[in-house]
């Protein structure tokens, strides 16, 4: 006999004699391990012959006339927790949440989405790379800066919101990004935080600049930012961290 | 469970015309088992009203590769007495488990025992019956008439 738990090895002890009267799994188990031991062979032909003398054990006329031969005992109920135990069930449940997890993410992802993510996320590598130094030093507040934009560099619209305009400024700069896009880059004082200013994304077909309401996150690299449409042109302030360093700013009243 | 077939038939009918009014009321039971429970407790309390089986300390002997040789050998009449002269609840547990009609949970739940205690009764039942065997059904003997005859005479717990 292959060596069992005690635990096993009281199931073997007490395991039907038909297989199919085995309905727990601990049990099962356990009587395959020693489903080749000769004891357990013993013990198995013991149960049946005991069995088939008791089934040969007469039974009155009036009970025959009684009852035909069928099955007495309703089929058990299968309740949730027993429905929910099954590996099946289990490993479907677990393939549908992944499912779910993957199309929820994949929704939320599509929410969040903008046009003019994907220069935004290009803006962040920027903001990871740039040095103060490279910057024209401006010590102004941010919300100023527009005036600076549009009377030295005539760029109309580079206005900084309401909820960054009054953050005190280190320096600013424009250049050209890869696209041939103006780019205004304004360095601040808090949490070294790095906003960029860039035309919103347009219909390639109609040039209508592609509106959208709100803040909106977008993150690359360990840097967030934070980015908003008006008048045809994107404001981004980005900071290394999450969402939630960013947070406190865009939740001010404008 | 009683090893007497008219006390049996006694109980089947007791049990079967509680059903018939229970169903006719429409109140039957919702435990699924409770057939089988019913009639376990009329067969309890008739053989609790009816003659004790003595008390006696039983041989054991390991279960034998031929066993089921010397059990083929028994006459079903004998294997009734044998397990209806069992004190309860191995007397339940042995009916029970080898009407080949249940589940372990569904014995567990008919016989109140727990699977340790199962174990150690049906574990017990099949060394002490085997031990019965060897002295009834000696392997090197052609036994079939002196079988009954010592079953007769006192080989049984009855």
């Amino acid at each position: 006999m292959p060596r069992l738990t005690r635990r096993q090895r009281m199931f073997v002890n007490c395991a039907p004699f038909n297989d199919a009267r085995i309905s727990d799994r601990a049990m099962r188990a356990a009587v395959f391990r020693v489903r080749k031991a000769d004891d357990f062979a013993h013990q198995r032909a013991f149960d049946r012959a005991i069995a088939s003398v008791a089934e040969a054990i007469a039974i009155p006329d009036e009970v025959t006339e009684w009852l035909s031969k069928g099955t007495f005992v309703a089929a058990p109920r299968r309740t949730w927790k027993q429905m929910l135990e099954n590996p099946v069930v289990v490993a479907i449940g677990i393939a549908v949440a992944v499912i779910a997890g993957i199309f929820v993410y994949k929704t939320i992802e599509r929410l969040n989405e903008f046009p003019g993510e994907a220069k935004a996320k290009h803006l962040l590598t920027v903001a990871a790379s740039a040095k103060s130094v490279i910057l024209d030093p401006v010590k102004t507040e941010a919300g100023s800066l527009g005036d600076y934009f549009f009377m030295k560099h005539r760029l109309p619209h580079y206005d900084v919101p309401a909820e960054f305009a009054e953050l005190k400024t280190l320096g600013c700069r424009v250049f050209d990004d890869e696209e041939g896009d103006r780019v205004g880059q304004i360095w601040l004082v808090d949490k070294r935080m790095q906003c960029f200013l860039f035309p919103a994304e347009r219909d390639a077909k109609t040039g209508a600049v592609k509106h959208f309401t709100g803040w909106r996150y977008v993150d690359q690299d360990r840097w967030t930012g934070v980015v908003r449409e008006q008048n045809g042109v994107c404001f981004m302030a980005a900071v290394r961290g999450g969402e939630k360093d960013l947070a406190p700013y865009i939740s001010k009243k404008e | 469970m009683l090893g007497d077939a008219p006390k049996a038939l006694e109980v089947f009918e007791a049990v079967m015309h509680d059903a018939a009014l229970r169903a006719a009321a429409g109140e039957m039971p919702k435990d699924r088992l409770w057939l089988f429970r019913d009639a376990r407790d009329r067969c309890l309390e008739i053989s609790e009203a009816g003659l004790q089986s003595e008390e006696m300390e039983m041989q054991a002997h390991p279960v034998d590769a031929d066993a089921a040789v010397q059990i083929a050998k028994l006459e079903p009449a004998q294997l009734a007495i044998w397990i209806s002269g069992a004190p309860d609840p191995q007397r339940s547990a042995l009916a029970l488990f080898y009407l080949d009609e249940f589940s372990h949970e569904e014995l567990l739940a008919l016989t109140e025992l727990k699977t340790n205690e199962l174990a150690k009764l049906l574990g017990n039942a099949r060394q002490q019956f085997q031990a019965w065997l060897n002295a009834s059904f000696p392997h090197d003997e052609h036994i079939e008439e002196p079988a009954r005859q010592s079953l007769g005479g006192g080989g049984l717990p009855a």
